[in-house]
């Protein structure tokens, strides 16, 4: 295929429209409610990469990626999971009690909580399966239906057996030094959570193209019983997988605990949308799992260049939700023409 | 003047020319056969005659005049009808229901039932369609339900009826009487269009046929002037070789596959199969007929491992493994949804099986996924543009040999085969036998489960037939058809 094709192709193809096409309609909006685009953007992009925002946005980058994990792998094998959330929750709260409750040498101090996080995360999920495998109820229903509780839980844990004594805040102690993430450089918001993530997200896009189990698992996604016909243990897989993306989340949420600020403040993890962001954002990267992690650069870019453009230009962050849910619809707008042209 | 007319029809999918100027004329109370090879654009043509694809170049006439068909909506109010080879039915609603829907005679902004039951009693009164217009479709045998279709084709008066393989799901006596109902039909002046790969039915109750052939028409006859091997040569280009001679030598050995006392009972406690014992040697082929649901799906499902380590099935003397038992290849009937997974390429779709013999601890090398292919693809002349390519977008046939590929390459004695030429063309039918002689001659153990009689015949030394559940009959391979139709519908004797 010569350049000119594949650069006519990558303009043509659905992410490009869909954000170019909600990039114009939001710009619509901003005339019509009487904000200057002309201040607007430049103010987004500063937002988002200049004036020391660029720091920033790569830290919301770490943990928006993780969610998204914790969404495309799953649904490689056909599952929606929705209950990111309470994974995210759950994989927080988990990492910051042991943290605090069990002493550590330092380096365990920092990967048991690690690890427990994505255990609890992957736990929360795992429910999901045989609630759809036994009960026939679909894992877009029961990870959402099991997200609520597990929320409320981490909520309830962190508000009074993990409080902080003698303040009245919802949040824990600060985490002993020795569970601090190890900050990149001298950055106040980076930390090794950013090469961990880009390196499991590595691992994860190898493991689905190239391993048995990354075969088994598309097959099981693609159809359930020509997977099951061929002697794959569809249930089994689409558990692991499930658990997979949970324990995607968890890590998440203890990634965001051993960062700054070093404790885990009730409504935190969840309130960003994190979770929201990485949905929209493995939906705009369509069935391609390599171009996940760009699309997640890209709508962490706009969420936290928003709220830039919120301080600066006065301009509602909640345009820039407008862009990301204009983006989905596109989406599924071209989705369905591509399906009815296929006929 | 013709009742319906495709006049210089070309229809383009991508790279693929579908139908390229196809001319075909149907005359008032005519029925009129269409056939071809799958992929020889049949199904195209009449999904433009119905309004389902726009043609790219040429036209559609009704009595003369040119008419634009958008949606299917249109075909039915210029009086074309079509009935699918999967009925669109509502098993919960009654005959009467099912032909009024879209049409419903209202009273009082309610359906008025016994308007719909005395209009659908006319109808079949005036068509010699007999059907229970107050009968829950859902309890309906599947020829009675077929002619539901028609009647409900025929409400909207429909004057061209197109009938898209409707004898792929019927016993022989049920298809006797549906060439009987088209027969009337079409003598009281409705034109019907059948489209089928069986020759023997075009030329049981066509007047005229049209032959299809790569997207072009290859020959049209008057069938009272034609016959099969005519057909065959515009179908396919050239005349089949007589059918390989039945193997001499009996077969023998210990049966590698045996079934003892199998009873399988569904969800509801209903038994599917009641006590169901046989055996297959190697080299030895058992045929497995009956009407569709008489406990076909369940006996394959029980031997392949698939229904779980179920009691009494047994691989070479061993109790059959849950969860397709890796000792038994499986030709499955439903190509799209069990054999493949069709968005999947050809390399993933063949590779289904053997995935941890290609894998080394850590990998499953891409290189030697596609090698694989290649050689399969060569071996079992599969055309593909190439192994990369989703295995959806090949013809029915050379996905159907995919699948037998993978299925026969596979280190397995006993083969399960389910009708493994449903919709597939001659030359395919042919290559298909071939294959699974060769496997016999091998001395594979072979179940072959076939609606269609001929096939069964021309392969197998022993056929069962199944009815609700239970072995009624054992024929020798070469019974008379009718010997074996009779005990599919359970008569005794």
């Amino acid at each position: 295929m010569s350049a000119p094709v594949v650069a006519r192709r990558v303009v043509a193809s659905a992410p490009v429209v869909a954000v170019a096409g909600a990039l114009l309609l939001t710009t619509l909006v901003m005339l019509v409610v009487g904000v200057d685009p002309t201040l607007a953007y430049p103010a987004l992009v500063r937002g988002a990469l200049l004036d020391g925002n660029l720091e920033y946005t790569v830290a919301a980058f770490v943990p928006t990626l993780g969610m998204a994990l914790a969404f495309a792998l799953p649904l490689r094998a056909g599952e929606f999971n929705l209950g990111g959330d309470g994974q995210l929750a759950m994989g927080g709260v988990t990492a910051a009690a042991v943290a605090l409750l069990v002493p550590l040498p330092p380096g365990v101090a920092v990967v048991l909580p690690l690890a427990f996080g994505a255990l609890a995360g992957g736990l929360v999920a795992v429910v999901a399966a045989p609630l759809s495998t036994r009960l026939g109820i679909p894992a877009i229903v029961s990870t959402l239906l099991v997200s609520a509780p597990a929320v409320s839980l981490a909520s309830y844990l962190v508000r009074f057996p993990l409080a902080e004594p003698n303040t009245g805040l919802a949040q824990t102690p600060a985490l002993p030094e020795a569970a601090h993430l190890p900050a990149l450089g001298g950055s106040g918001y980076l930390t090794i959570g950013l090469p961990l993530i880009v390196v499991l997200t590595a691992l994860w896009l190898y493991a689905n193209g190239r391993t048995v189990l990354g075969y088994e698992i598309r097959a099981t996604g693609r159809n359930r019983e020509f997977a099951r016909y061929g002697g794959v243990g569809v249930d089994r897989v689409a558990a692991l997988a499930l658990a997979g993306g949970g324990a995607f989340a968890g890590l998440a949420g203890a990634l965001i605990v051993l960062g700054p600020p070093h404790r885990f403040v009730d409504g935190a993890l969840t309130a960003p949308g994190y979770t929201f962001t990485a949905v929209a954002a493995v939906l705009l990267a369509g069935a391609r799992p390599v171009v996940v992690p760009l699309a997640v650069a890209l709508l962490t870019f706009l969420q936290v260049g928003g709220q830039g453009m919120e301080r600066e230009a006065g301009v509602p962050s909640q345009l820039t939700q407008i862009v990301q849910g204009l983006i989905i619809v596109i989406v599924a707008v071209l989705a369905t023409l591509r399906a009815r042209r296929a006929r | 003047m013709y009742a319906a007319e495709l006049v210089g029809v070309t229809k383009r999918f991508g790279p693929v020319l579908a139908n390229d100027g196809i001319d075909l004329a149907v005359a008032r109370g005519e029925v009129h056969a269409v056939v071809g090879e799958n992929g020889a654009g049949k199904s195209t043509l009449m999904s433009i005659l119905y309004g389902l694809h726009r043609p790219d170049a040429g036209e559609v006439r009704r009595d003369g005049t040119r008419i634009a068909l958008r949606s299917p909506a249109d075909a039915i109010r210029h009086g074309l009808g079509m009935v699918h080879q999967r009925f669109r039915l509502f098993p919960g609603l009654t005959v009467a229901e099912n032909i009024v829907i879209g049409a419903e005679p209202v009273r009082r902004g309610r359906l008025d039932r016994a308007a719909a039951n005395e209009a659908v009693a006319a109808l079949s009164e005036r068509y010699g369609l007999r059907a229970d217009p107050s009968a829950l479709v859902g309890g309906l045998p599947v020829g009675v339900r077929q002619r539901v279709e028609i009647l409900r084709a025929l409400y909207r008066h429909a004057e061209v009826l197109i009938l898209d393989e409707p004898t792929a799901v019927l016993t022989p006596g049920e298809t006797d009487r549906l060439f009987e109902v088209l027969r009337t039909v079409a003598a009281t002046g409705v034109s019907i269009l059948l489209v089928t790969h069986k020759l023997a039915e075009v030329l049981a109750v066509g007047d005229r046929v049209t032959v299809l052939r790569q997207g072009r028409v290859t020959g049209r006859f008057a069938t009272s002037e034609t016959d099969a091997d005519e057909l065959v040569n515009a179908m396919i280009g050239r005349s089949l070789a007589p059918s390989a001679p039945r193997r001499a030598r009996p077969p023998e050995g210990d049966p590698l596959l045996e079934v003892r006392d199998l009873t399988v009972r569904d969800a509801d406690g209903v038994a599917r199969l009641s006590g169901v014992s046989f055996a297959v040697r190697p080299g030895e082929i058992v045929g497995l007929a009956g009407v569709a649901g008489s406990g076909q799906r369940e006996l394959v499902d029980s031997v392949t491992g698939l229904r779980g380590a179920v009691p009494g099935v047994f691989l070479a003397g061993t109790p059959v493994r849950a969860g397709r038992d890796p000792r038994v290849a499986y030709v499955p009937e439903d190509r799209h949804g069990r054999g493949t997974a069709p968005d999947m390429s050809v390399a993933e779709n063949v590779l289904m099986g053997a995935q941890r013999d290609l894998a080394s601890r850590w990998s499953l090398p891409r290189a030697a996924v596609r090698a694989r292919a290649r050689d399969l693809v060569d071996r079992f002349s599969i055309s593909a543009a190439s192994v990369d390519v989703p295995i959806g977008t090949l013809s029915g046939g050379n996905a159907q040999k995919a699948v037998l590929a993978r299925e026969l390459t596979r280190p397995s004695q006993v083969v399960v085969a389910e009708e493994p030429t449903q919709g597939v063309d001659v030359g395919v039918r042919e290559r298909v036998h071939d294959l699974l002689r060769t496997a016999r001659d091998e001395g594979a153990a072979i179940l072959l489960q076939s609606s269609e009689l001929t096939e069964l015949r021309d392969l197998a030394d022993r056929i069962l037939v199944l009815y609700e559940g239970r072995v009624v009959a054992e024929f020798p391979g070469d019974a008379p058809e009718t010997d074996i139709g009779r005990a599919m519908t359970g008569a005794t004797g």
